[in-house]
């Protein structure tokens, strides 16, 4: 089932796939911090956290900015499925640094909304380092 | 000479018309297919999820989430209705809204509370005219629905469920089966009940893979219940969008037909006209000849 020196990265929103393509090594954030996929992984299922997914194909490296979702490993096949992608070379910098002051901005008063505000102060943040490095 | 006039004008003015209904049809084509391609495009991630849910599934977790619990007593209830911006696609608002309406009777006989909820400016016409009161309009949900507009809305609607200040959310749409094949449809997706298509699926796949779960199952479930309820809402409203176009370009390819006949008839009955005209003219001169003989 795992062929190995092969893996093959889907990188679905639920607009469009994005990706379908051979790819040498992946790193993208789970949602406690990095993790690395080569060829011949165990099958996975894990939760997105938000920030960069790194791709190594064989033509050279690309970037993209992942905005929460799933991670299916599946013998050869890595789904990555996430609500909204982006090349790292399309943030705009500036709108996310105003999604970071508004995230910030926000008071929560329950338990929930505290969850809510972390994530989305996290995602800004995380859009924002990107976003600062593309230019 | 009068007749043959009024005749050659009418003739103009459907010729026009033909024009016009022509390339409104080539029009609605073109987005079809546009709208087609999106709904395909994002059948993946709908496919994707389910596919997850199933694996999920699998691991015989005894697991609740607030969405998917239907409550004992439905007080407060959504109807959301999609209809078009825009006219010139033949029986497509009048279906959807004939099931709203339906649907709309069955919940308000129950003594539900209904808020409408309604997308494009058809049915929100048609539904004033009525007299009901309508508590969301949307007017922005074009042929190009975006996930981040349909992913506000569905925000709202899991919060307020979740509140308990929401029991029930119906969606009134036109469901896309084939290109041949649409038909009006509501379609309860609050509370969700079971997370759809486990049972088939999972014959289908009988490789059974040992997954690794990060952080655990029960939590990704717990993540994957909302995104799965936003995808589904997503695809209604990509459904209509494409049933839409089909709707537009089969009321216009009938309207073009329909002209095309119209312009047959009227040159024929121009030509009689004419003939008559000339004949009559010949008449009169041959009896006006006759007369000074």
């Amino acid at each position: 089932m795992i062929a190995p020196g092969h893996l093959q990265l889907v990188l679905v929103t639920p607009e469009k796939t994005l990706l379908d393509e051979p790819v040498v090594a992946l790193r993208f954030p789970l949602f406690d911090g990095k993790i690395g996929v080569l060829p011949g992984r165990a099958p996975l299922i894990g939760r997105l956290g938000y920030g960069e997914l790194s791709i190594k194909t064989s033509s050279g490296e690309k970037s993209y900015f992942i905005d929460g979702g799933f991670v299916q490993v599946k013998g050869s096949v890595v789904s990555i499925l996430t609500s909204q992608s982006m090349p790292t070379s399309a943030i705009n910098a500036t709108a996310a640094g105003e999604q970071l002051a508004t995230a910030l901005a926000g008071v929560p008063t329950t338990d929930v909304e505290f969850a809510i505000k972390d994530s989305e102060v996290e995602r800004a943040r995380q859009m924002l380092s990107l976003g600062r490095r593309g230019v | 000479m009068a007749k043959a006039r009024a005749i050659v004008k009418r003739l103009k003015a459907v010729k026009n018309i033909r024009k016009i209904t022509r390339t409104m049809e080539l029009i609605a084509t073109g987005r079809f297919k546009r709208a087609m391609d999106r709904a395909n495009e994002a059948a993946a991630y709908t496919e994707k999820i389910a596919e997850i849910v199933a694996d999920l599934a699998r691991t015989d977790l005894d697991f609740s989430h607030p969405l998917l619990e239907s409550r004992d007593e439905c007080k407060n209830a959504v109807l959301l209705v999609l209809t078009s911006n825009r006219g010139l696609c033949g029986g497509y608002n009048a279906g959807v809204l004939r099931q709203a309406q339906r649907r709309h009777r069955e919940l308000s006989a129950a003594d539900t509370t209904v808020s409408l909820e309604v997308s494009g400016k058809r049915g929100i016409k048609f539904l004033q005219f009525q007299g009901q009161s309508i508590s969301e309009r949307y007017t922005h949900f074009e042929e190009k629905v975006t996930f981040g507009e349909v992913d506000e809305l569905g925000s709202r609607f899991a919060e307020s469920f979740v509140n308990g200040t929401l029991d029930r959310l119906d969606v009134a749409y036109m469901r896309f089966q084939s290109a041949s094949r649409q038909f009006p449809v509501i379609d309860t997706i609050l509370p969700m009940g079971q997370l759809a298509g486990n049972s088939d699926r999972e014959a289908a796949s009988s490789i059974n893979v040992d997954y690794e779960f990060l952080p655990s199952a029960s939590n990704i479930l717990e993540d994957i219940v909302p995104a799965a309820f936003k995808a589904k809402l997503f695809k209604c409203f990509l459904d209509a969008a494409v049933s839409e176009q089909i709707f537009r370009m089969v009321a216009m390819k009938g309207a073009t037909e329909n002209a095309n006949d119209m312009v047959g008839s009227l040159s024929q009955q121009y030509n009689r006209a004419r003939q008559a005209q000339i004949t009559g003219e010949l008449a009169e001169i041959i009896g006006g000849v006759a007369a000074l003989d």
